[in-house]
This record gives C-alpha cells, sequence and structure tokens, in this order.
C-alpha cells in the first residue's frame, strides 16, 4: 500500500469515529492525501474534482425526485394508496400488517424515499393497526421493514447514485428496471412473515371482502397515485424522458395532486418544502463531490485493481467472492447510510466483480439490498430509529420483533445473490442489457 | 453571534428556496419546450447544471448550520458529555479548516485560472469561472458555520470548567 492512500484510509477512518460528518470525512482524507503525494496543486485540484463531479444533467432527477417524494409526503398519498392495498389484501388474517407492506412497496416506489414511506405509511398505519389490536412493536418493525422495498422499486435516488459511482457503465433505466423483480420479492417475503406471525398471534380477524362497487372505487380513488409509476417508468423506458425529464415531470404532477386536486399541501407551504429538498440535496450532493475526488484518489493510486488482485488470490470462487463482499457491505451497512456506502464502495469492488463474471446491475442490486438492511439495523439505522420515534417504542424493544422480518430479508438476500436473472432478466426483455 | 446566525440562516435559505424554484421551472420549461413546441431549448438544460451546482454548494453550507450532514454518531454518542462536546469542537475545526483550504483558497485558484482559460459555457455563453464562483463562496458560508459551531461549543465547554 502506498503512503497517500495509508493517510487517506487512516484519516478517513480516525475523522469517522469521531463523528465528523462523511462528507468532509472523504474531503479531508483525500486533500491530506494529495498533500502528501506532494507534486500536485492539492486545493486548486481538490476544489475542480467536486466541481466536476456534481456537474451532470443526469443527476438532476435526484433533486427532482426528493421533491415530489416530499409533495407526496405530505400530500395524502399514502392515505388513498391505503386504501387500495386494503381491497388487494385486506380480507386476510393479519390483513392490515399485509396492507402496511403493500402501501409501503407501492408509496416507496413512487416517492422513491424509505424514510417519507415509513412517516408517512407507519404514521397512519402503525396507530390504525394498534386500535384493531396488533402488538405495536410488531407493526413498527413491519413498517421500518417494509419502507425500505422502495428503495429497489424504481424510481429510485440510490438507483441513480449508484449509476452516478459506476461511471456510467450502468444506465439509469437498466438499474431502474433490474430492481423491480427483486423488491417485488422483498416485499412478499416480508408478507409472509407478517401473515405466519399474525396467524400464530391472532391478530386482526379476518376481515370481509370489499364488494365490486367498493374494490372499483378504491381503485379509482388510487389510480392518479399510481398513475406516477407509470408516466415516469413508462416515459423512461420508451425513451419518451430521460430520467431527469421524467424527474420534472414527477414533481409536477405530484405537485397537482397535493396542491389543487387533493389539497393538502397549501401554497404557503411550498417555500418550506423547497427548502427541504434543498437541504436534503445538497447533502447528497456534497456527498457525491467529495467521494468523485476520493474515487480519483484511490483510482489514481490503483487501489481498486490492488484489492481486486488481493481478493482474487484469495479465492477465484465468483460464490465465495459474493458471500464475502455481501457480509463486508451488510456490516459497513449497519454504520454507515447508504448513499456515501454507495459512492465509496462502488468503484472499489465493482472491478474485481466485473473480472469474474458478475454483472454490475446484479452487484448494484445486492448492494442495495444488503444496505437496506443496513437501514433497519442499529447503530445507524435511519428507518429504525424514524419507525420507533413514530411508534413511541425502543429500538430494545423492537429487536425481537424485527428479527424474523431481517431473515426474510437476508433470504431474499441470498437468493437475489445467487440467481442473477432475477436482477437481470428484466432489463434484458426490455433491451436494456448492453 | 446568535444574531449573526439568524441572520445568515434566513438569507440562504431564501437564496435556496428561489433557485430551487427556478431550476424546476427551467427544467419543466425545457420538457415542454422539446414535447409541447417540438423544438427544445437549448440553455435550459445548461442553466439547470449551473443552478444545481450554486444549489448544492449553497445547500451545504444551510445543512451545516441545520447540522443536516450524516455522520457517524455511534462511537461518540458513548463518550461523556465533555468529551462529546470535544469531538464536536474537533468536528467544527475539521470542516473550518477543509472549507478554508478547499473550497475557499481552492476555489479561488480554480476561478481565476478558468477565467484566464476564456472558458466560455456552449449555450448561455457564460464564462465558466463564474459559475465555479460556486465554490469559494459556498467555502465562504460553510466556514463562517464552521466557525460558529466552533466558538458555540468552546464556549459550552468554558463555561462546564466555571460550574
Amino acid at each position: 500500500m502506498s503512503f497517500p492512500v495509508l493517510v487517506l484510509i487512516v484519516v478517513f477512518l480516525v475523522l469517522l469515529v469521531l463523528n465528523v460528518p462523511v462528507a468532509f470525512c472523504m474531503g479531508i482524507a483525500t486533500m491530506l492525501s494529495i498533500i502528501s503525494m506532494g507534486d500536485l496543486p492539492a486545493f486548486t485540484a481538490m476544489a475542480h474534482k467536486i466541481a466536476t463531479g456534481i456537474d451532470s444533467f443526469a443527476l438532476l432527477a435526484i433533486p427532482f425526485f426528493i421533491l415530489s417524494g416530499i409533495l407526496m409526503d405530505h400530500g395524502g398519498i399514502a392515505r388513498r394508496l391505503i386504501d387500495f392495498a386494503n381491497v388487494l389484501v385486506g380480507r386476510f388474517r393479519g390483513g392490515l400488517a399485509l396492507v402496511n407492506i403493500l402501501t409501503c412497496m407501492l408509496f416507496g416506489s413512487i416517492s422513491g424515499s424509505s424514510a417519507a414511506a415509513v412517516s408517512s405509511v407507519g404514521g397512519f398505519m402503525i396507530p390504525l393497526m394498534n386500535k384493531r389490536g396488533y402488538d405495536n412493536d410488531f407493526n413498527t418493525s413491519v413498517t421500518i421493514t417494509a419502507a425500505t422495498t422502495g428503495l429497489l422499486i424504481p424510481p429510485s435516488n440510490i438507483m441513480i447514485v449508484y449509476s452516478l459511482a459506476t461511471g456510467g457503465i450502468v444506465s439509469i433505466a437498466a438499474i431502474f428496471m433490474a430492481g423491480v423483480i427483486p423488491g417485488i420479492l422483498v416485499g412478499l417475503g416480508l408478507m409472509v412473515v407478517a401473515a405466519v406471525i399474525s396467524i400464530k398471534n391472532q391478530y386482526g380477524e379476518s376481515g370481509t371482502v370489499a364488494t365490486g362497487a367498493q374494490a372499483f372505487l378504491s381503485f379509482l380513488r388510487a389510480i392518479p397515485s399510481l398513475l406516477l409509476i407509470v408516466i415516469v417508468l413508462g416515459g423512461i423506458l420508451f425513451g419518451v424522458f430521460t430520467a431527469t425529464e421524467a424527474s420534472a415531470v414527477a414533481v409536477l404532477y405530484s405537485f397537482i395532486l397535493a396542491v389543487p386536486v387533493y389539497r393538502e399541501v397549501k401554497i404557503r407551504d411550498l417555500p418550506n418544502i423547497l427548502l427541504q429538498c434543498g437541504v436534503t440535496t445538497s447533502v447528497v450532493f456534497l456527498l457525491i463531490g467529495t467521494s468523485m475526488a476520493m474515487s480519483w484518489v484511490l483510482a489514481a493510486e490503483n487501489v481498486p485493481q490492488d484489492i481486486s488482485r488481493a481478493l482474487l488470490a484469495l479465492t477465484g470462487n465468483k460464490v465465495v467472492l459474493l458471500l464475502l463482499i455481501n457480509t463486508l457491505v451488510l456490516v459497513v451497512g449497519t454504520f454507515m447510510d447508504m448513499t456515501p456506502a454507495i459512492l465509496i464502495f462502488t468503484p472499489i469492488f465493482l472491478p474485481v466483480l466485473s473480472g469474474v463474471g458478475i454483472h454490475p446491475l446484479h452487484f448494484g442490486i445486492i448492494m442495495i439490498m444488503n444496505l437496506c438492511i443496513g437501514l433497519c439495523t442499529p447503530p445507524v439505522g435511519t428507518c429504525l430509529f424514524l419507525g420507533c420515534g413514530i411508534a413511541n417504542t425502543t429500538v430494545t424493544r423492537i429487536i425481537p420483533k424485527i428479527l424474523p422480518f431481517f431473515i426474510a430479508m437476508i433470504v431474499t438476500l441470498i437468493i437475489c445473490s445467487y440467481i442473477p436473472a432475477l436482477s437481470l432478466w428484466l432489463p434484458d426483455v426490455l433491451g436494456l442489457l448492453k | 453571534m446568535e444574531q449573526l446566525k439568524k441572520i445568515l440562516d434566513k438569507f440562504l435559505e431564501t437564496l435556496l428556496i428561489i433557485s430551487v424554484a427556478v431550476l424546476v421551472i427551467d427544467v419543466l420549461w425545457q420538457v415542454f419546450t422539446r414535447f409541447v413546441m417540438g423544438n427544445p431549448s437549448s440553455w435550459t438544460e445548461e442553466l439547470a447544471t449551473f443552478l444545481l451546482i450554486w444549489v448544492s454548494l449553497l445547500g451545504a453550507a444551510v445543512a451545516l448550520g441545520r447540522g443536516a450532514h450524516l455522520g457517524i454518531d455511534y462511537f461518540t454518542h458513548k463518550l461523556p458529555k465533555r468529551n462529546r462536546i470535544q469531538t464536536e469542537l474537533f468536528a467544527f475545526a475539521m470542516i473550518s479548516m477543509f472549507s478554508l483550504l478547499v473550497m475557499v483558497i481552492g476555489g479561488i485558484s480554480l476561478v481565476r485560472q478558468t477565467l484566464a482559460l476564456d472558458q466560455i459555457s456552449v449555450a448561455l455563453h457564460i464564462p465558466m469561472g463564474y459559475v465555479y464562483l460556486a465554490i469559494p463562496i459556498s467555502g465562504a458560508f460553510l466556514l463562517l458555520y464552521g466557525m460558529i459551531g466552533f466558538f458555540e461549543r468552546l464556549k459550552e465547554l468554558k463555561k462546564g470548567v466555571s460550574l
């Protein structure tokens, strides 16, 4: 290992442990590493990398999906989806748990934010389920884990970040499609666990089957929300829109739903919503900027190749390699948030995996699935803490209840790791594989 | 200092809200010209990427003021309060140093180099140096927030000693 790389790693880890924000950890570690190389104007080079890192039209989709997510979070869209999901799966024992999961999948997909799914869906469903005799900690566990499925089911910002981190090897449309089946599988896995536990504990009565008219009505009311998925994905798939244009249309559409149609968001709320969008965007983009500078240094020092060689010397077995990397990303994911983890690890591991014939799309999906689990685990789990806050419970009480759901997520992860077709088939059929 | 932070917050937040609003309208206008008028406007895409640079860098300062940047508080969380404030003091010192060296000093030199090369943007004919001006300006705001955070922690620590 060369000296600049050593500087980079040590400084990065020390600052990280001391709770310096991750974007600055990367920035400072990279800066010191460039200084230790001795022959570059470090400060100017860094500034340049940060600027060019965020100078991209494709990245514009991120703030727009964030904005449409916030609009939907406040726009009463979750409630209409809940009614619709209730018609579909509400009649079974544990029906409300299934409704909760299905709504999280739908809402997480259209809003692209797991945090928004926890607050929007959980804020409504957890109290409702409590009233019907479900256990509060069980309800919270269902919501927390189901909320992450929205990150796999497109559109999804984290996938845009991944596409960027691969250096554009993977197109946004392709990675979007790759996530559909794995995302649905995770949702189904969670539903099976929720149903088994509900039956065992006699949660909720078997509801009545909705009449045709009721079903039709709830479907009609959910159409405007569901249509968003169709517009965005259809638009991108058929080449009508670029991802960025689709995201702008999503903003316009969710604005129309939330403000004039459902009237849940007032005009005077808009400045705050725009501000929230600006702040969330800049958090992501500062990470992107400094991580671009860091990957540039890592690449200049041949780190991905070195790691690749070291790992391949250890084993040439694809399965063992996947297992190793899965374990590592899973552990990292429990500590680190999703965006920085994707930005840091993609450029490092992609060459190894491509070397043994693992498709970049497949790898992206595996990494996102791993990090989704990390969102629900302590010590750092955005969804976990948000969910506990909403349901007024504690992490300690949640843990035993959430374990079965983790098992479902991990089993799905293993299945998707070893059956690449689950990720690759859909993009292939749609002609998105290069 | 609190007064300063309030004024700074208000100013940057207003700027950020306006920039995001313009950004949204700009890209919607692009979609509109492409699909409805069949003649995509040439400058909207460029304006959007420039605005994005400004939004993300100015927003970074606002986010710092609100403590919104992602970090790992797992280890420091377990420390006694006094030590935790010390680590925060250290973090703000690091952030300030980075903002000063890379964003302000590196940024200014980047702007000067780019202006000297006379790089002009394709559609809007803006010198690229002005676009990159976002870096030193946002760096100055980051530095301000970093210093405010630093001195707030310092004050807290001093108070703790006298108690």
